[in-house]
């Protein structure tokens, strides 16, 4: 640095508290400036957070499901709305998919009741979900058993009443005591639990926790609430090789299209999903409000950036004696051009301290209405801040411009 | 020898016709000369006060100041001139209405290199001196005229420059006050400055040692 540089430098310094007096002196046109900017800083700092809150959603769902496996629903969910009919797994599908299915482990079917009562201890709740599933319901979950063990063979065999509680369940029905051993009552029937699940954090879609459920022997729920014998609703299947899956999702299609006797034209009966199909959904229920957020924001950024320009053109205006006493004082026009980029940077950041408060708000709003996942974090601190920043530089260089090359004379003389 | 104006001509465009403002000014200022520039509005005295104080260049001829050509300087030069050699006073004060008296004398300091610690030091020194000690953290718009005009003095002076160039200066002053201005202009002169002072006002003009007419644009011969 030589020394005109350092010259420069403590003229920045020392104008930087001259454009604090006048960012405080005209104090009305500063609180819209910083309105304006905090409305687009606002809306980038939602759309940051969403996109960033839909992929932790997305890590958490991969995570969940599991690269290994697949999930199939009966009947096709594109051909739901023209009322297909969704019981199309039987057990013999199962059968064949376990003996034959290359690189298949793991083959549980499953079925479900929802909303059903549970009592125990005097207590009675409401469970969201009571599944019904083959043996080692935890492990082909990869869900680990916070207490007790998975369901066997034999439990599933017997139809033996047992169950593993969700956390949430074994929370409200045994808050202090430990509920392994225990008996409950599923619909009246007297059940014994020999797990729980432990607790798993996912915000799931609809407000419904996924910890609210209960698992039984599938032959239990299906004797109970006598459930057709032959069908059940889903198919959990685990694969080695988790970098084959696409090859093993053609498979397991092909199987079970010859399984269900479908002929070249005739669409799936069933629906077979990945973690990779999983993702595609989401990204496709997602994709559309993160289109309409960012083109929002960019809007509300950019009239917020037209604002400032605005007033900072006004401002020019104004105080064009103030500019001409200073060129006539001795400033050059890089100090008349600093100091209102400094008022223009101040007034952004300011805006985007504003808008960072009213973009967390609101999206601790829609977080909490569960409209859209949201991830807040440093960067989305820092990317607001920054580009609050170029706001203020780019829209106030303009005006910035025109008051240094204003000549002093006429400035000086204007009213 | 200070200023040296040589074949000073400066013409303005308006609309489509060249008005002559001033017409072959020949000019020499010693240093430590108190001058007054006397005319009526429009013969151009202000102008070649623009000129001398480096506002304003010249269509034609030549202006040395401490020898130098000032038309060979960049406009970065020029402002470095302006805030070290010379100090202004104004008809209208010209201060800074959201800022202190005291942040108004700094304010030429501001471009300058002197430190802050320094500067404050000399403006509250200043401040003193013309009588307005109890005032330094008043807002223009709470001081009279005549402290306002007292304020843009201090202001001129803070840099310490040689210079120091008055544009009716007492202009919008009652006569007392304006009696006390230039009695301040004249202890300031007698520290060692040279001041110019543009004037239409006889009785302002007597506080100069050297009175120069213009009219019409030119230095009227006496």
């Amino acid at each position: 640095m030589d020394r005109s540089q350092l010259h420069n430098s403590i003229i920045y310094l020392r104008n930087f508290e001259l454009a604090l007096k006048a960012v405080w002196a005209y104090k009305l046109r500063s609180l819209f400036v910083v309105l304006a900017i905090s409305l687009g800083i606002a809306a980038l700092t939602i759309i940051i957070s969403s996109i960033d809150g839909a992929q932790k959603k997305a890590r958490e769902v991969v995570h969940w499901f599991g690269p290994d496996a697949v999930f199939v629903l009966g009947g096709d969910i594109k051909s739901r709305a023209v009322g297909q009919r969704v019981n199309t797994l039987t057990w013999a599908d199962a059968k064949k998919i376990e003996k034959s299915l290359p690189g298949a482990y793991m083959v549980i079917p499953m079925r479900a009741v929802h909303d059903v009562q549970v009592k125990a201890q005097h207590k009675n709740i409401n469970v969201s979900v009571v599944v019904g599933s083959t043996a080692n319901y935890a492990e082909g979950w990869n869900w680990p058993l916070a207490l007790g063990r998975d369901l066997n063979n034999d439990d599933v065999h017997r139809a033996r009443k047992v169950c593993i509680l969700g956390d949430e369940p074994a929370k409200q029905l045994f808050p202090d005591a430990d509920p392994l051993g225990k008996t409950i009552l599923i619909n009246n029937l007297a059940v014994q639990v020999i797990g729980v699940l432990a607790y798993r954090d996912f915000t799931g879609g609809g407000g419904r926790s996924i910890n609210n459920r209960i698992i039984m022997p599938i032959t239990t729920l299906t004797q109970r609430f006598n459930l057709d014998r032959k069908y059940f609703r889903a198919l959990r299947v685990k694969f080695f090789h988790p970098e084959l899956m696409d090859e093993h999702v053609q498979n397991l299609r092909a199987l079970l299209r010859y399984e269900h006797n479908l002929g070249p034209g005739q669409a799936d009966d069933f629906t077979i999903l990945s973690a990779k199909e999983i993702l595609k959904f989401l990204a496709m229920l997602q994709g559309s409000l993160v289109i309409f957020l960012g083109v929002t924001a960019a809007v509300a950024v950019i009239v917020g950036g037209f604002v400032l320009a605005n007033l900072f053109y006004l401002s020019v205006d104004e105080r064009k004696n103030e500019i001409g006493l200073k060129l006539a004082l001795g400033a050059n026009k890089l100090a008349i051009r600093v100091q209102f980029l400094t008022e223009a940077v101040i007034l952004t950041i300011l805006g985007a301290i504003c808008g960072f408060g009213l973009g967390t708000l609101t999206g601790q709003i829609l977080s909490g209405l569960g409209i859209i996942p949201i991830e807040f974090s440093l960067k989305v601190f820092l990317i607001s801040s920054l580009s609050a920043l170029l706001i203020g530089l780019i829209f106030g260089l303009k005006p910035a411009n025109q008051a240094a090359n204003l000549n002093p004379i006429t400035a000086l003389k204007s009213k | 020898m200070l200023i040296q104006l040589k074949n000073i001509h400066k013409n303005f465009v308006q609309g489509q016709d060249e008005i002559q403002v001033l017409r072959d000014i020949n000019l020499d200022i010693e240093q430590g000369e108190f001058v007054a520039l006397q005319g009526v509005s429009g013969s151009g005295k202000s102008t070649l006060l623009h000129i001398i104080g480096l506002l304003d260049a010249p269509s034609s001829g030549q202006y040395l100041l401490q020898g130098k050509d000032v038309s060979k300087l960049s406009d970065d030069e020029l402002s470095k001139l302006r805030n070290s050699l010379i100090g202004f006073v104004f008809q209208s004060f010209y201060l800074v209405p959201y800022i202190t008296a005291l942040d108004n004398v700094l304010l030429p300091g501001l471009y300058s290199k002197t430190p802050r610690k320094q500067l404050e030091q000399r403006a509250k020194e200043l401040l003193t001196q013309l009588g307005l000690k109890e005032r330094m953290k008043f807002k223009p718009s709470q001081l009279s005229g005549g402290q306002q005009q007292r304020v843009a003095l201090a202001r001129a002076l803070i840099n310490d420059p040689q210079l120091i160039l008055a544009d009716e200066p007492t202009g919008q002053l009652d006569s007392k006050t304006s009696q006390e201005i230039m009695l301040l202009f004249k202890k300031i002169h007698a520290q060692g400055k040279t001041i110019i002072l543009v004037t239409h006002d006889p009785v302002t003009a007597d506080f100069a040692q050297r009175t120069i007419q213009i009219i019409d644009g030119q230095i009227a011969t006496t």
